[in-house]
């Protein structure tokens, strides 16, 4: 018996059914790993579950006890090669636990690689395998015929295999509580939903009896399993003390096992060995419960105990209703504690009108572009764009929000956001609201101003300044009509006077 | 026939004249008419309160205080001169049947109604302008009817009913045309009495025009440059804002006016004043400008204005206006700049820019035939208003 090391860029092979993957390494489409004894083979089993997930290797996963021709018996495990990764994994684990690996397709599996053949091994002399045989594996100084003895499904590995205690397994971090299983014997179930309840545990909980595949099995009595979210830590202490009260932590979507205990292998990353229909729960002592899946369970809030006085009746009781009374707080002006914001308009006195009105017709058109003006028996309110400097006259204004106006230097308080403040003034668009300092806003709709210019304020007296509409009406058109004169209209029209009798010089 | 009540004057033609509306053009008014008016006046009082109310208005954008104002005989003689020359251009003066003779009469009556002595009184020159300042935009509106078999044509007149009736049937057609100024006023006939009545409203020269309205007698008009509230009303009128070219066709219009000035001999002190007005004109575009986003960028005004490519459609003294403070800054450096030009940063620095960019366009030579056109009015030389208000020293103190 003889294998030869597989050389880099090897594409032919003695072995049957094996190729190279993409790597180069020898690979057939199974691993195939012996083990001496069955503890063997759940080692593997533990180990890679706590590594990577048996779900991937589960369509293919079969556990065999097989015999040599010599009568011995080993546990043979064959599991898909996915990759070579996952068989590399597969063999560092199968070594740990001291198994033997092998690959192959169908009857021959060789030796897969190690660090003496990083590319694997070829079996050089395969020679006719013996009828009885059922498969055949090549190691380096021999090659080995098994014949099958019989299938161990893994699901029933699975439940035979027993829960073991975990020392301190019970102290559950934040995150592990974030969802709890509770197992309340019929009881306690009541106080328990009403102690979550007043302790504001968000929980579901449904009433469940274990499914029993024969009639002989002990009569399970049948318990309420309550879903329980982030469930403080003085409560899992308490409900793990309390006889009656088990407590469970979810693996994977189909089972839960007990806190403080550990299934030997890790039932999350083989999920798939539980149909969707079920719910297992992993008990102390051997005992796993099927229950119907998934979990159908409700909200604990609607469970609390009800009572009920029906020899009291009481009718709802008529209100009228109301608006609500209004809590009002004064709005005034204050100080601003900010930098000084930009000055956007000013408000001048009605008395100082004439001043304005003598300024206006001083100022260049040009210096006054962009400003508006409306006329208020509050005031004349200049509202301009720039520059509003060139109008030293009023009490200058600054702005808090889109049109709402306070003096400068002023805040409003109490101080709330622009938006509640111009919902409760009845500030809208197309409306200027202007605070003054005495306290008595007021508002002009957009529509009253007018572009400052001469004319806005030409019909202003400038010694009274009681009027409001300021603005002088356009001139209209002058237009010739010729009305009929008659025919006789020039008849005894007259000389002009002598010229030289005009009177000269200036008047 | 009755004789015309001045009544009916006021309300048909005055205060349509100043406040607009329908001007009503009658039979020509001869001058003994305008005599008798004078003496209805009292008896007229609600159209003259009409009047005077409308002239006070169109004076309340001009002067923070509009004068009281009464219309008198000079400003009805004014009015009664524009209604005999509105005449000339009545289809009734057009008629085969009036003569040369006939039209020449209602021509110097007009004429000797409109030669009102010139004035320099503020107010009458206020009262004159508010009178007649719509002078440039009286219109008229000739409607051509044509129907099936015929048309006609109305001047200033309604088309009779029954040449508008059944205007589907008849197939009736309506064609309006607008005369303006050009047609009504700047005809032959009434050209020479218009620019008489204009020389009588100088205010109103200054403050509007029209292309084929005669052109402004800077003599005339310099005294209004002196009186500061009518000044101020005068430049912000010319230099409004708007685009670039419509804002120079004002101020070009008096720098050609001022071209004509110099090629008379006018008094120097009249010429400093149109000088140092036309210099404050271009500093109000300057000060238009002072709020760029860069300072320092040139002028798209003078850009626009100035620009090589369209030197042909540069209104007549337009280069002028602009070459004057470069040409003063070496005749008379103190006309050269506005005084307290300096006073605000942003203005001296457009000022710089634009007399920078307006020597960069116009070439020296044009600056250079300026300044020497100026030399040959501004000769004295001028004291220093310092001078003139410095208080007395200690040696002349002693001397007293």
């Amino acid at each position: 018996m003889a294998l030869e090391h597989v050389a880099q860029g090897q594409t032919r092979f003695f072995t049957p059914g094996v190729a190279p993957d993409p790597r180069g390494i020898l690979l057939g489409r199974y691993c195939l790993m012996t083990f001496p004894t069955l503890e063997g083979a759940v080692s593997w089993l533990r180990l890679y579950s706590a590594e990577a997930s048996l779900d991937e290797l589960m369509a293919h996963l079969t556990l065999t006890k097989a015999k040599t021709a010599l009568g011995s018996r080993e546990i043979v495990i064959q599991i898909p090669a996915v990759s070579s990764y996952a068989a590399d994994r597969a063999a560092r684990l199968a070594r740990l636990v001291g198994g033997a690996i092998y690959t192959g397709t169908s009857k021959h599996f060789v030796k897969f690689r190690d660090d003496r053949s990083p590319y694997g091994y070829d079996a050089v002399d395969i020679g006719a395998m013996p009828a009885s045989t059922d498969f055949m594996v090549h190691g380096d100084e021999f090659a080995q015929g098994y014949v099958r003895e019989g299938e161990l499904p893994f699901a029933k590995l699975l439940f035979r295999l027993s829960i073991r205690r975990i020392p301190g397994a019970d102290q559950l971090a934040a995150e592990d509580r974030g969802e709890l299983y509770l197992a309340v014997a019929h009881g306690l179930s009541e106080g328990i939903i009403r102690y979550l309840w007043r302790n504001r545990v968000e929980a579901q909980a449904g009433l469940f009896t274990p499914r029993s595949s024969s009639a002989f099995d002990e009569q399970r009595r049948g318990y309420m399993l309550i879903r329980a979210r982030a469930l403080p830590e003085r409560i899992l202490a308490l409900f793990l003390g309390t006889p009656g009260i088990d407590v469970f932590k979810p693996a994977g979507a189909n089972a839960a096992v007990a806190v403080g205990y550990e299934h030997p292998i890790d039932l999350a990353s083989c999920s798939s060995v539980f149909p969707p229909d079920t719910f297992h729960v992993f008990w102390p002592n051997d005992r796993v419960d099927v229950l119907p899946g998934p979990l159908t369970l409700s909200d604990i809030g609607d469970l609390t105990r009800v009572d009920l006085e029906l020899d009291k009746p009481r009718d709802p009781a008529q209100h009228g209703g109301g608006a609500a009374e209004p809590i009002g707080v004064e709005l005034r002006l204050a100080a601003a504690m900010g930098p000084p914001k930009r000055v956007v308009a000013t408000l001048i006195e009605t008395k100082h009108a004439d001043r304005l009105k003598r300024m206006l017709f001083a100022l260049p058109p040009v210096s006054l572009k962009g400003h508006r003006v409306a006329v208020t028996d509050r005031g004349i309110l200049v509202v301009g764009s720039e520059n509003l400097d060139v109008i030293p006259l009023g009490q200058l204004m600054c702005e808090l929000t889109p049109g709402l106006l306070v003096p400068l230097g002023m805040d409003i308080v109490p101080r709330v956001s622009p938006e509640v403040l111009a919902r409760a003034l009845g500030h809208q668009g197309g409306v200027v609201t202007v605070f003054t300092n005495d306290n008595h806003p007021f508002q002009i709709p957009e529509s009253a101003f007018t572009t400052l210019e001469r004319r806005a304020l030409a019909k202003m007296p400038t010694d009274k300044a009681e009027s409001i509409d300021y603005a002088a009406e356009p001139t209209a058109e002058a237009q010739v009509v010729n009305d009929a004169v008659g025919r006789f209209a020039l008849w005894g029209f007259p000389d002009a006077p002598d010229r030289k009798l005009l009177p000269s010089g200036d008047k | 026939m009755a004789r015309p009540h001045v009544s009916g004057f006021l309300d048909k033609f005055v205060r349509p004249l100043v406040a607009g509306g329908e001007l009503h053009i009658g039979a020509p008014i001869p001058t003994p008419d305008v005599d008798r008016w004078e003496s209805e006046l009292p008896h007229a009082s609600v159209e003259l309160v009409a009047v005077d109310d409308a002239r006070t208005s169109v004076l309340s954008t001009l002067v923070v205080r509009p004068p009281a104002l009464v219309l008198e005989r000079d400003d009805l003689a004014l009015a009664a001169g524009l209604h005999n020359a509105l005449f000339l251009v009545h289809p009734r003066a057009e008629r085969w049947s009036v003569s040369d003779r006939q039209r020449r009469r209602i021509i110097d009556n007009a004429l000797s109604l409109v030669s009102q002595p010139l004035t320099r009184s503020r107010t009458r020159v206020m009262a004159r302008h508010a009178l007649l300042h719509n002078l440039f935009h009286l219109k008229r509106n000739d409607i051509v009817v044509s129907w099936w078999t015929g048309r006609a044509r109305f001047q200033g007149q309604k088309p009779s009913a029954r040449l508008t009736a059944w205007p589907s049937v008849r197939r009736v057609r309506e064609d309006i045309t607008v005369v303006d100024f050009d047609e009504l006023l700047a005809v032959p006939d009434t050209a020479p009495i218009v620019a008489t009545l204009l020389r009588r409203t100088p205010l109103t020269q200054l403050l509007d025009s029209h292309p084929g309205a005669p052109p402004l007698h800077w003599e005339d008009a310099v005294f209004l440059l002196r009186d500061a509230e009518l000044a101020r009303a005068i430049a912000y009128r010319l230099v409004p804002d708007v685009q670039p070219r419509e804002q120079v066709v004002g101020p070009a219009r008096l720098a050609a006016a001022f071209e004509q000035m110099l090629e008379r001999a006018p008094e120097e002190a009249d010429v400093r004043a149109v000088t140092a007005f036309l210099v404050h004109l271009s500093a109000l575009y300057a000060l238009g400008e002072i709020h760029l986003r860069e300072i320092n960028a040139k002028s798209p005004l003078i850009s626009t204005v100035l620009a090589a490519e369209a030197a042909g459609q540069r209104p007549r003294g337009l280069t002028t206006l602009f070459a004057l403070p470069g040409a003063l800054a070496t005749v008379d450096p103190r006309l050269a700049t506005p005084p307290g030009i300096e006073s605000i940063p942003a203005l001296a620095a457009r000022w710089r820019i634009h007399r920078a960019q307006t020597a960069e366009l116009l070439s020296d030579a044009v600056i250079d035939a300026l300044a020497q056109r100026l030399r040959r009015h501004l000769k004295g030389e001028r004291r220093d208003p310092s001078e003139v208000v410095a208080l007395p020293t200690r040696e002349t103190e002693s001397r007293t």
